[in-house]
């Protein structure tokens, strides 16, 4: 780990990437099957703590809520009293019914079934244990049933179908019908209908046949005829057209021929089959038989019968009679057996299934009253002896049919429904407690099928209005007391059961201790519990419940869980987010971090003071954060269409101050780590490639940081996301801003080099790594923005508010960044100007010293070329295009100042304010001198000059750029100047003279109107007149005249200079004249050349004319042609006088003091002044 | 003349002064009305609300110095509280807004100084902070006028705030006074506190270095020196 997570103990990290991993961690596990649950006996001590849950604990609780007590204690004390009720109404006890069954044993009926192979002797000593008789009672009942007499016995048989008959008829088909009789009274016959024209008869009739007293020898005998009445050979004769093949053709004419022969009809005999009665069981068999004929080998068709005995008792009778055996033998089976609750699924041993055959049988019980007695039974036992739910299945599958096509009585359904009524809270219970049993086990999904489709079944079926299906002190846990129906008290079963999981949960897991940490890894703790019984209720129970009761069981858990959770989660969250302390950076420390608040200023945010930790829940309340943020995940794939409405949709809202805190110490920490990271910057590149060290990295990472925390959070209120991202972009800024200036501070001593001899700055590469940091900050800050994801968020403002609305947050979104960049960019230029600067000293010395030095060649710059040079050497290989170029205009614009500096210091004879870059002591004695601001003589500004020229051609690659610089430009100017010889700076001022004129736009001393032409190389100039010209004289005229000359002076020197004659008392005088000036062809062409034009008054008293006005006329306005001049334009010029000594020439040219001709010059144009004239006619 | 020259690369000329301003008040009374009358020199009549925050900086010259002002308008309804008091931390200058015709909105100034002095975190006392309390919709009828000038004056008085003023977002009345006032109140506690530094610390020597022990004596939140 980096040291500099160490200030702030990786406090980024942690809300950044770690708890990032740590959430896709646990979203992993989250999405993994879960293993399945143990069995709750062997869970006490599993690996997974969803599972630590005791059979004890939870037999606690429910005992607690006291429903299942309720429940069972109620359900038991029924039954006994059903018992009661049953014998009552059968009016016999216990011992009555044990010696009819005796009777049945001893006359057995029936053969080949279980009762037969275990044996009278078997049963008999069973149902004793049964019944739970002593011996001597058995003794005693059992010679009383031997001596009863035999039961009066019916084999009912059932003709239900036939199938694949031989043809006996010409059109393929029979007319079938069916005998039977006992082969013991073969007189005796009963005869079925006659089904005409088929080979597959369905006949579906009963018959009763009274049993004979030897039952073992006896058979039944079954034959299938072809009903054949008596037809005439004219009718058989009409079939022909019936006649299907060549086979039936034959047929008919056989017939045909003995109808004809004998006249006699008879019926034929399609096939016989034999059943010894031995072969029936007692509890009755259904059976296809063989048909055979004796004189045919092959199958004449099958026939379907059903064969079983019955009594003659009072059936109502015989199924009470039945239900109290089943019970009594149910439960001693129960007993005996020790079978597991839910297993038992309706195997009797040998000997009970014996005896409870021969009671149907002998009671002569049908199957259905046989059936719904074992469905009464059962369901009163399960209760107390949980069967398997299988068993109630297969019989609903049985009875339903039945009961709703309305062969069942009304007695009998209110007996199938009381038996409903006892099994329902079984089921419903089996629902609620789905947890305690192992989700992944094949038995338990059975069940649960088995158990829903219970639930199905009957919710199919129609209630009874007289049957209370659900009573109130069976079902302590319903909220309803309205009539509810199967489907909606499975609702709330399966609701109660989340409640009940939901209430265990909590009672499992008591959180330690009140810390705000301890409690909210406790809410954590439940919502990953109760998630994880989501999950498996998804990955196991739902698809049961879907499928066999259309019952969305995941969503409706999920609405239980959410609520609960919601409201368990809410005020714990609202309350740790409140009781968050805000930082106090303002105070006691001494080790202050400037600039927590504004932007420019600085605030002591000592680590002191948030010594008691802010955030002392740590991550943990961002984990819940997380943890609800997949829970809701999870209920919107259960419920994509209502999501909105679950409370736990809004938990965002629950951390608002949370978040808000978090930001404001995330701003802190992040202050206090870039810090620490400038602090701990060595200020060289992190590597090779790059050109920024590692506080940069550091910074950088801190922002990095922020985002995944931001982007975790995924922050679902579009209003939310805008104005915490505004608030982040904000905090960044001013860790820019901050790091900016840290940055600067970090290298403000580097880079000084002190001798004996001088004190120097150089330009360090830990200075352009400092830059390059600040930038490599700045940079990151567009990309940041975007990676926040400001677009989107416009994109869902647009969507959620008015465009207008979006557009005003997108305003400010743009607003903040540019303001953050552009208040680092400031930073940046700021830091360049502090460098060079630094650098100004040294340049002003080695300028200094140049250019005293006089001499004409350039070496004399040569130190501070090398000095310069190596320096932007430096910064060139280091920083960036665009701070290089920033860092070259700073160049010019500092040297411009220390050249400007120079100039003026000449002119005011004072001491130049560069002083303040150089220790005086510290300067060569020449040097110093230069400090002392004497005199320069022009050669010494040459110099500059030169050197200035020098540099920028050297460093500048662009010269379209060259003096971009206002004030470059001008001390550029200044330095031409000043270095020039004085003839030239006189002639430079009446240059600036002529500009003037150029800018006059109201002349207001009057127009001088000339025309002028070069012919080859002589002047030619007409001076025309003058207009308005300004009085001189007291009588308010003017004498006045014009001279020409050319300038610069000494160029022309041997050029006369004519003047016009005088026009006495006239301010419009005509003057006319036209002069022709010869000039060789050098003085034509005259770089700069100037037409000197004085307007003088003639004086007659004075030694001296009068001065009226000038105006210039520049060469390059004169043309060069032969043409006449009358042809060319007239130049109207206006008139001036120097208005005072200001212009930079004039200056240049005082400055020059020790100068005569200067000095004259300055004299001779101080009398034009128009006030001093003025003055002097005062 | 050269110290004048404007040199610089950014929007801003980094050598004024970054100030962070805030505007609360209860929704309704013309904040974002003022801010852009400020900004931008114009009055939107449309009926919007702000969304937590908005964000707008302008130059601003009071006293001869340059100014930076960093604008924060925020969302005056409740359910915007936890949104824009995130952004109270840093502030150098609070104004407080009410509506002249809105009772209610001038007696909520107290809560809203209140939820200001608790998020913001400044310690040094209502008058070592730059406050100003602002009047809008001054434009109303004296009919609709329901606090009056007095009433202000007086409030303020009771609370230790030495700035304030009435103004109309829609007239364009008083509103850069508004924020000059405000500044000038900024720079006139700036300058108390340093000089109370000064005294406290060091009677004969004016050194400061930095951020020593600055905070206790500073007038804001974020108190700040420029550089000597």
């Amino acid at each position: 780990m980096r040291k500099v997570q160490e200030v702030d103990d990786s406090f980024f990290e942690k809300f950044g990437s770690i708890l990032k991993q740590a959430s896709q961690k646990a979203a992993l596990e989250e999405s993994t099957p879960l293993a399945p649950l143990k069995e709750v006996e062997e869970q006490d001590g599993e690996q997974k703590a969803v599972t630590d849950v005791s059979e004890s604990r939870s037999v606690t609780r429910d005992s607690d809520s006291g429903n299942e007590t309720l429940l069972d204690t109620d359900s038991e004390h029924e039954d006994s009293e059903k018992l009661d009720y049953y014998v009552e109404a059968v009016g016999w006890n216990v011992d009555e019914l044990y010696l009819e069954i005796l009777y049945e044993i001893l006359h057995n009926v029936g053969g080949c079934d279980v009762g037969c192979e275990v044996g009278a002797q078997a049963m008999l000593s069973y149902v004793q244990e049964a019944f739970k008789i002593s011996n001597e009672k058995h003794m005693e009942l059992l010679t009383q049933a031997e001596a009863k007499e035999p039961p009066e016995l019916m084999l009912n048989v059932e003709v239900i179908e036939g199938k694949d008959l031989v043809p006996k008829d010409p059109s393929g088909l029979s007319d079938p019908f069916v005998t039977i009789y006992l082969m013991s009274n073969t007189s005796h016959r009963y005869n079925t209908s006659v089904k005409s024209g088929t080979l597959n008869p369905v006949w579906e009739e009963h018959f009763s046949l009274p049993m004979p007293g030897s039952l073992q020898e006896d058979s039944l005998c079954l034959e299938v005829w072809d009903f054949d009445p008596a037809e005439t050979v004219k009718e058989k004769m009409t079939k022909i057209f019936e006649v299907k093949d060549v086979k039936g053709l034959r047929k008919l004419m056989k017939e045909i021929a003995i109808t004809a022969s004998t006249g006699k009809h008879d019926n034929e005999l399609i096939g016989t089959a034999n059943i010894p009665l031995k072969s029936i069981p007692a509890g009755g068999m259904v059976m296809w038989l063989n048909l055979s004929k004796k004189s045919k080998l092959r199958r004449q068709g099958v026939v379907k019968v059903r064969f079983n005995f019955s009594s003659e008792k009072n059936s109502q009778v015989a199924a009470q009679e039945h239900r109290h055996l089943l019970r009594i033998l149910l439960l001693h089976e129960l007993e005996s057996s020790k079978v597991a609750p839910y297993w038992w699924c309706g195997n009797f041993s040998a000997a009970a299934e014996g005896v409870l055959t021969q009671h149907a049988a002998q009671s002569g019980l049908t199957p259905l009253e046989d059936r719904l007695s074992q469905w009464v039974v059962f369901c009163s036992v399960t209760p107390d002896h949980p069967l398997s739910f299988a068993l109630f299945t297969s019989l609903l599958d049985k009875l339903a049919k039945p009961l709703q096509s309305g062969l069942v009585n009304e007695e009998d359904r209110k007996l199938f429904w009381d038996g409903a009524k006892k099994l329902l809270p079984t089921c419903y219970s089996h629902v609620r407690k789905l947890r305690k049993k192992t989700a992944g086990d094949k038995t338990v999904m059975k069940t649960l099928r088995e158990v829903l489709r219970i639930l199905h079944k009957l919710s199919v079926m129609d209630v009874p209005e007289s049957i209370d299906l659900f009573p109130t002190n069976l079902y302590g846990w319903l909220r309803n007391d309205e009539k509810l129906t199967i489907h909606e008290v499975l609702n709330q079963a399966a609701i109660q059961g989340a409640s009940d999981w939901f209430v265990h949960i909590l009672d499992n897991n008591e959180c330690k201790d009140k810390t705000e940490e301890s409690r909210l890894q406790h809410l954590i703790r439940v919502i990953q519990l109760v998630r994880s019984d989501l999950q498996r209720a998804v990955e196991y129970f739902d698809r049961v419940f879907v499928e066999v009761m259309s019952f969305p069981y995941s969503k409706v858990l999920y609405g239980v869980y959410e609520d609960k959770i919601a409201s368990l989660v809410e005020p714990e969250v609202i309350q740790v987010c409140k009781s968050m302390k805000r930082l106090r950076y303002s105070e006691g420390s001494t080790n202050s971090v400037f600039l927590a608040g504004g932007l420019n200023g600085e605030t002591g945010l000592g680590a002191t003071e948030v010594g008691s930790e802010p955030l002392a829940m740590g991550t943990t309340l961002f984990e819940l954060y997380l943890a609800l943020q997949r829970f809701l995940t999870l209920g919107q794939g259960l419920n994509e269409t209502e999501w909105q409405n679950y409370s736990i949709s809004k938990f965002h809202s629950w951390f608002y101050g949370g978040v808000a805190q978090w930001l404001d110490i995330a701003a802190y920490k992040a202050l206090t780590r870039i810090e620490k990271a400038i602090e701990l910057d060595n200020l060289a590149p992190v590597d090779a490639n790059v050109k920024y060290s590692s506080s940069g990295v550091d910074t950088l990472a801190i922002f990095y940081q922020i985002k995944i925390f931001w982007q975790q959070l995924s922050w679902p209120d579009v209003e939310g996301c805008y104005a915490f991202v505004a608030k982040i972009i904000d905090d960044i800024c001013r860790c820019c801003v901050f790091f900016a200036e840290r940055m600067s501070g970090r290298v403000e001593g580097a880079g000084s080099v002190t001798s004996v001899y001088e004190e120097r700055f150089e330009v360090t590469t830990e200075w352009c790594v400092a830059i390059n940091n600040i930038d490599y900050v700045r940079q990151s800050l567009t990309p940041f923005v975007a990676e926040l994801g400001m677009d989107d968020i416009i994109n869902r403002m647009c969507e959620a508010r008015t465009p207008l609305e979006a557009q005003r947050c997108k305003e400010t979104l743009q607003n903040v960044l540019a303001n953050a960049i552009d208040t680092v960019k400031n930073k940046i230029a700021e830091l360049l100007e502090i460098m060079i600067k630094k650098m100004m000293p040294s340049i002003t010395r080695f300028l200094v010293e140049g250019a005293e030095l006089l001499h004409q060649d350039c070496s004399s710059m040569d130190r501070v070329m090398r000095y310069l040079e190596d320096n932007l050497d430096t910064l060139y290989h280091h920083l960036n295009n665009e701070n290089f170029s920033r860092t070259l205009d700073i160049v010019w614009e500092q040297l411009g100042e220390v050249l400007y500096e120079l100039i003026q210091a000449n002119l005011e004879h004072r001491r130049a304010k560069i002083g303040r870059y150089i220790d005086p002591r510290r300067l060569t004695k020449s040097a110093a001198a230069v400090v002392d601001a004497k005199r320069r003589p022009p050669a010494f500004f040459h110099n500059l000059h030169e050197c200035l020229k020098i540099m920028v051609r050297s460093f500048r690659q662009d010269n379209k750029e060259t003096f971009t610089s206002e004030t470059l430009k001008r001390v550029e100017y200044l330095l031409k100047l000043h270095g020039m010889e004085t003839r030239e700076l006189i002639h430079q001022y009446h240059l600036e003279r002529w500009q003037e004129q150029q800018a006059v736009t109201e002349p207001k001393m009057g127009l001088l109107t000339v025309r002028a032409q070069f012919v080859e190389d002589n002047l030619k100039i007409e001076i025309m007149n003058a207009r308005n010209l300004m009085p001189t004289d007291s009588n308010g005229l003017c004498d006045s005249y014009v001279r020409v000359g050319l300038l610069p002076e000494d160029t022309f020197a041997n050029v006369e200079k004519p003047k016009t004659q005088t026009h006495s008392k006239n301010l419009f005088p005509l003057y006319d004249e036209m002069f022709l000036i010869q000039l060789s062809s050098s003085q034509v062409n005259t770089t700069n050349g100037l037409i000197h034009l004085v307007v003088k008054d003639k004086d007659m008293f004075s030694v001296s004319n009068t001065f009226v006005g000038e105006a210039y006329l520049h060469f390059s306005e004169v043309v060069h042609t032969n043409a006449p001049i009358s042809s060319l334009p007239q130049q109207h010029l206006p008139l001036s006088r120097p208005a005072n000594i200001d212009g930079d020439a004039i200056k240049a040219l005082e400055s020059r003091q020790g100068d005569k001709q200067a000095r004259e010059f300055l004299k001779k144009q101080r009398q034009k002044m128009p006030s001093k004239q003025f003055f002097s006619l005062g | 003349m050269v110290e004048d020259s404007d040199q610089n690369y950014g929007r801003n000329v980094n050598k004024s002064v970054l100030l962070k301003i805030v505007i609360l008040g209860d929704g309704g009374v013309g904040k974002s009305c003022l801010m852009s009358r400020f900004i931008s020199n114009h009055f939107d009549d449309h009926n919007f609300h702000t969304i937590g925050v908005e964000f707008m900086n302008k130059m601003i010259e009071v006293g001869g110095k340059q100014y930076t002002l960093q604008i924060w308008d925020t969302a005056g309804q409740e359910r915007f509280k936890s949104l824009r008091t995130p952004f109270y931390r840093g502030t150098d200058i609070c104004i407080l807004a009410y509506a002249i015709d809105d009772r209610s909105s001038f007696n909520n100034i107290k809560t809203w100084l209140n939820e200001f002095l608790h998020y913001a975190g400044v310690k040094n006392g209502i008058e070592k902070f730059p406050f100003i309390v602002v009047g809008n919709k001054s434009d109303v009828s004296s009919k609709d006028r329901e606090v009056s000038y007095e009433q202000l004056k007086q409030w303020c008085e009771e609370n230790k705030i030495a700035t304030y003023l009435e103004t109309s977002a829609k007239t364009d009345n008083n509103v850069l006074e508004a924020f000059s006032l405000s500044v000038q109140r900024w720079a006139d506690l700036e300058q108390k506190a340093e000089k109370e530094l000064r005294m406290y610390h060091h009677p004969d020597t004016v050194t400061l270095h930095g951020s020593n022990n600055v905070t206790g004596f500073r007038a804001t939140c974020c108190s700040r020196f420029t550089s000597l």
